[in-house]
């Protein structure tokens, strides 16, 4: 499968998601340039942090009553907060920055550690909804829903038009505040609308992707521009360019690699910087011939297919019908329990009043499909457990699997499958890492194995539990379909 | 001689305040910052044409009593008249002053001078783009206008910021140091090129300076700012 073109596609699941960091990417390093060239990068760290606090603050009113239910959902609620905190955070540190005591960068400092701190603090105070903002603040970018996309195209959209249209007022006010007022007067209004374009762009970003993403997308692209440019015209250009290129390369091996996309995006930016510096030592036509040549090897490798994996082989293939289905390992943090069937006393369970007796978990669901597939497969399919109520776990190592399986008198070939990652994620889809090994008992050799890593999506769940019955087939299916 | 003493005494060469209106005059006016005052009681007119020079050493005041003069500093008494809008004055302000972090090219330094002329939603005119490169000409230094500002030679910088100032369509032409940091061949260049607008597009120049010797020889007045005192010379520029 060619993933550069699955994911340019817009029906891809994800396409949103994409769609949502190009736009980011696009109209943040101008307004980063700014902070860059004005060396303010620190309020570009720090005002982030503040709309962290903001969204923090606003999901624990909402916990304690004070704040009601909002039926636009989680991230309305969280972009007032963030709006809020933003815009106050600007308007103090501007009342202390023309009062004009102390360090500029010690207030910021002071700022960016008391924001990080109410952030933990809020979110401490919210146990009910501990895991639900981490997530917000993380930056589920991944999870951004067309809705949203058209209101951050909306956004966005004006303040880039805002930076096109005013560049020379914003080039003047911060590059010579003298000329700025003998030309255009009184010049503190440009300086309040760059905030406000600012605060706007921080506020609406730190909500769809997070405080490290958006600090990350204004201040990374301007400085790898920074050594490649010698007009401003073309450094603004340069920084938009290079923050397209850092969103999609991020976002096209975060998806690939099964990476999170915000550390993945600042990684490849702090590397774009190296690369600039590196690429402004090189002169005239070396550098245009490496510019294309590492273009070129981006364009190959994007492009490249995927090598297929191999399904799981037939009987006849491995010359043994008598397979031995072991349980499957759940090596993950969470016990992976399905909701039942009675909704009432699935959340009494969930609540801790009522004790789950037995019920069915992701494990028993994905050896159920595991069963009937390797069945069509030729397998004569047997669980060891059957043979000897001892055996109902094997070990993760494929030696020690073989050493139980021969100490439990096992003849044949074993399917082992070991759960390492299973979250399910605002129910479009389910991060997984799962290991399946095929072994011969006789001489302990691995005739097949497969790992299947990465975000299963799950378009038509309308609830965790069937996300998580979605996902369990399509890796089946699969895993049979190569 | 008190500066408050004669304000005839900064009428330059050739025009005389009666027949010239001024462009700026200071009446008696004490400048400062906050509530302490740095000069006082500073009377000057300045008409077209005339090339003033400021002079003085480090932190006499120089800086203080330009910016009093264009308005970016309001004055502690008096009253500051101009008969020309600020944005006929071009500023030139010391090299070293702006910020080496803003790539910019010597052709965009020169057509920020047009801005204030250039409505925000329009594309630059290629009027105000020959116009800019007409500037550059008059102040010799076409040849380097692709080239990155903070890259050139001190005094390129300085004939570049002349330019920007040119650029403005200028009625009067306020200088701060533009020969600090200069080397003798540069010198020469912009102290000639500063005698020419004067003499050639009437302008005024106000021009400061801590070498009195090169204000002396240059400037057809003298202002001698020192110790929070100011007096008016001749300068041997008038003769």
């Amino acid at each position: 499968m060619n993933e550069f073109f699955t994911i340019m596609s817009p029906s891809y699941l994800l396409f949103p998601a994409l769609v949502g960091t190009l736009i980011m990417g696009l109209v943040c390093p101008l307004i980063g340039s700014y902070l860059v060239l004005r060396r303010t990068i620190f309020l570009g760290l720090t005002l982030p942090e503040i709309a962290a606090a903001g969204v923090s603050f606003t999901f624990w009113l909402q916990q304690t009553g004070v704040l009601p239910q909002f039926a636009q959902g989680e991230r309305s609620i969280g972009m007032i907060g963030s709006l809020v905190f933003t815009f106050l955070g600007m308007g103090l540190l501007g009342y202390l920055e023309q009062r004009g005591k102390g360090l500029a960068e010690g207030r910021l400092a002071a700022a960016y550690a008391f924001a990080g701190a109410l952030t933990i603090l809020f979110m401490v105070f919210n146990p009910a909804g501990q895991i639900d903002v981490l997530n917000l603040l993380k930056g589920e970018v991944i999870a951004l829903s067309r809705g949203e996309l058209k209101l951050l195209a909306v956004v966005f959209g004006l303040v880039f038009l805002a930076m096109l249209v005013f560049r020379r007022e914003f080039l003047l006010i911060s590059f010579d505040r003298d000329l700025a007022f003998l030309l255009k007067g009184r010049q503190i209004i440009w300086d309040i609308l760059l905030y406000l374009l600012a605060g706007l762009v921080i506020a609406l970003g730190v909500i769809m992707a997070g405080p490290l993403l958006i600090f990350g997308f204004l201040v990374l692209p301007a400085l790898a521009a920074k050594p490649l440019a010698s007009r401003m015209s073309s450094f603004l250009l340069l920084a938009s360019v290079l923050g397209l290129l850092m969103a999609f390369l991020g976002f096209y091996s975060s998806v690939r690699l099964d990476l999170p996309l915000g550390p993945t995006d600042v990684t490849l930016g702090c590397c774009l910087i190296f690369f600039a510096y590196g690429v402004s030592r090189i002169s005239g036509k070396t550098r245009a011939t490496f510019l294309a040549l590492a273009v070129s090897a981006f364009s190959v490798s994007a492009c490249g297919t995927r090598t297929t994996s191999l399904p799981v082989p037939e009987a006849k293939a491995v010359h043994s019908q008598q397979l031995w289905l072991a349980k499957v390992k759940n090596s993950s943090p969470s016990s992976l329990l399905l909701p039942g069937t009675n909704p009432l006393r699935s959340l009494a369970e969930m609540a801790g009043k009522v004790a789950p007796d037995y019920r069915q978990t992701v494990m028993d669901l994905l050896r159920e499909n595991l069963k009937s597939e390797l069945a069509k497969n030729g397998f004569q399919i047997a669980l060891p457990e059957e043979k000897d109520a001892r055996l109902v776990a094997f070990p993760t190592d494929t030696g020690a699997t073989v050493r139980v399986a021969r100490d439990g008198k096992l003849a044949g070939a074993i399917f082992a499958s070991e759960i390492r990652r299973w979250e399910v994620e605002s129910q479009k889809f389910v991060r997984v890492l799962v290991d399946f090994k095929l072994i011969r008992i006789d001489d302990g050799a691995v005739l097949w194995q497969r790992r299947i890593q990465g975000a299963v999506p799950t378009p038509s769940a309308t609830n965790a539990g069937q996300a998580s019955t979605d996902a369990v087939k399509k890796i089946v299916r699969d895993l049979f379909a190569g | 001689m008190n500066a408050g003493a004669n304000h005839e005494d900064l009428v330059g060469a050739g025009a005389s305040a009666a027949a010239v209106a001024p462009l700026v005059a200071l009446e008696n006016i004490s400048l400062g910052y906050n509530a302490a005052s740095v000069l006082t009681n500073v009377n000057l007119v300045i008409c077209p044409g005339n090339l003033v020079g400021l002079a003085g050493p480090n932190g006499s005041g120089k800086t203080t009593l330009f910016r009093t003069l264009l308005g970016l500093l309001s004055p502690l008494s008096g009253a500051v008249v101009r008969n020309c809008p600020l944005a006929n004055f071009g500023y030139v302000p010391q090299s070293a002053a702006l910020d080496p972090q803003f790539p910019l090219s010597v052709r965009e330094i020169v057509e920020m001078g047009a801005y204030g002329r250039v409505k925000s939603f329009r594309m630059f005119p290629a009027a105000e783009s020959k116009r800019a490169l007409q500037v550059l000409e008059q102040v010799g230094m076409a040849h380097v206008k692709a080239k990155s500002f903070f890259a050139l030679s001190g005094g390129q910088k300085q004939r570049v910021l002349i330019a920007r100032a040119l650029m403005v369509d200028p009625k009067i032409m306020v200088l701060d140091e533009p020969l600090s940091g200069v080397d003798e061949e540069s010198r020469r260049s912009i102290t000639e090129l500063l005698v020419r607008l004067t003499r050639q597009q009437n302008l005024a120049v106000f021009f400061s300076s801590h070498d009195l010797e090169m204000v002396q020889r240059v400037a057809d007045k003298i202002v001698r700012v020192d110790k929070g005192k100011v007096w008016v010379e001749e300068g041997s520029g008038c003769s």
